[in-house]
């Protein structure tokens, strides 16, 4: 069984990140089971529902929801890097929380690579 | 191309583990902290963990560094409780080390110093590898 | 045994194609994507390419080399994303040096 988990350390608006959706979006295609995608470092950034990037440019939160609709694909942020990043994951409805992330710790990290045959990290 | 699952096909004993490299200097960035963040959750969760410093992520390991000099909170004095958390093998990039005229006097015991041979087998004995 | 690596940096920026490089085992294949394309025209490459016996492989992903105008050698495979894919799993790992 070929299952991959990928962990996200770019911001949304980091061109770094095209690459990462762009390989992710590759392995889902292909049919690979990626188990779950699991944001770290500035990748919590992504939760952040008041990020707005210009509309000419490319649209990185826009594509890992549509990748969390049409594959079930689980994307996990790590709350310690969120929080310390201006991402409020305490309150009880996550307002300032992107609802196709997760909020997740890093144990969810650890569940991840037990169950994965490969690991990527972007 | 043809795809091959090639772990299944593979003789030698599974490789077994996470390898963290740490290759950034300890204060300037907050990579240190973030790699010592996830080897402890491996470790708390029973997972093999090991830890690489290559790079100047050598600089981590030096003795005699104090971070309240500069206001950094001194994550470097958790590496003492790896022992703690099972984490066992602490591996050092020897070139790394030479390259920075380093001493090998590091502020933890039971670090190994490998040739960047060695280095590169003990990171093969690992299924899983992440860099900070 | 072998490991797939990642080269996401330019050799003229960072170490992390120095430190790739220094571990790298003969079964192992290389991918440069994003400013890795940079490395191949860094003296680093031609080492490099004299270590590429047929077990070792070197690959580009064409677009990223084309989006910065980067030649690509005979020496080199032309791939695309969903090569990496496959590549992933055609190895027992991947490093990913940025």
């Amino acid at each position: 069984m070929k299952t991959l988990a990928v962990v996200v350390t770019t911001p949304p608006y980091s061109h770094l990140t095209i690459s990462a959706l762009t390989y992710v979006e590759a392995a889902l295609v292909a049919g690979i089971n990626v188990i779950g995608v699991f944001f770290y470092q500035d990748g919590a950034m992504h939760a952040n529902k008041d990020i707005s990037i210009a509309s000419d440019e490319y649209q990185a939160i826009e594509h890992w929801q549509r990748l969390n609709k049409e594959y079930q694909l689980p994307l996990h942020i790590c709350i310690t890097a969120a929080e310390k990043r201006g991402i409020a994951c305490d309150s009880i409805d996550n307002d300032q929380v992107n609802e196709a992330f997760t909020v997740s710790g890093l144990g969810e990290l650890v569940e991840l690579t037990t169950k994965a045959a490969r690991l990527v990290q972007f | 191309m043809t795809s091959s699952y090639t772990q299944e096909k593979n003789d030698l004993p599974p490789s077994n583990g996470l390898a963290i490299i740490n290759s950034k200097a300890p204060f300037s960035s907050n990579h240190g902290k973030d790699a010592l963040d996830v080897a402890l959750i491996f470790g708390s969760f029973e997972q093999k963990v090991s830890l690489f410093f290559q790079g100047d992520g050598v600089y981590q390991l030096i003795a005699n560094q104090d971070a309240r000099l500069v206001s950094i909170k001194d994550y470097l004095k958790t590496f003492s409780a790896f022992e703690f958390y099972d984490i066992e093998d602490i591996y050092v990039c020897q070139q790394s080390l030479v390259n920075r005229q380093l001493e090998e006097k590091f502020h933890i015991g039971d670090v190994q110093v490998l040739s960047s041979i060695e280095f590169g087998l003990a990171l093969n004995r690992h299924q899983h590898v992440l860099r900070f | 045994m072998s490991t797939l690596h990642l080269v996401r940096q330019s050799a003229f920026a960072t170490n992390d194609f120095a430190q790739c490089l220094s571990v790298l085992d003969h079964q192992d294949s290389i991918v440069l994507m994003d400013d890795g394309c940079y490395n191949l025209k860094h003296s680093l490459m031609d080492s490099l390419i004299k270590r590429v016996d047929g077990t070792l492989s070197i690959n580009v992903i064409t677009r990223h080399a084309q989006a910065r105008a980067i030649e690509i050698s005979a020496a080199v495979q032309h791939i695309e994303m969903s090569d990496v894919v496959e590549l992933t799993f055609n190895h027992t790992k991947v490093i990913t040096w940025q």
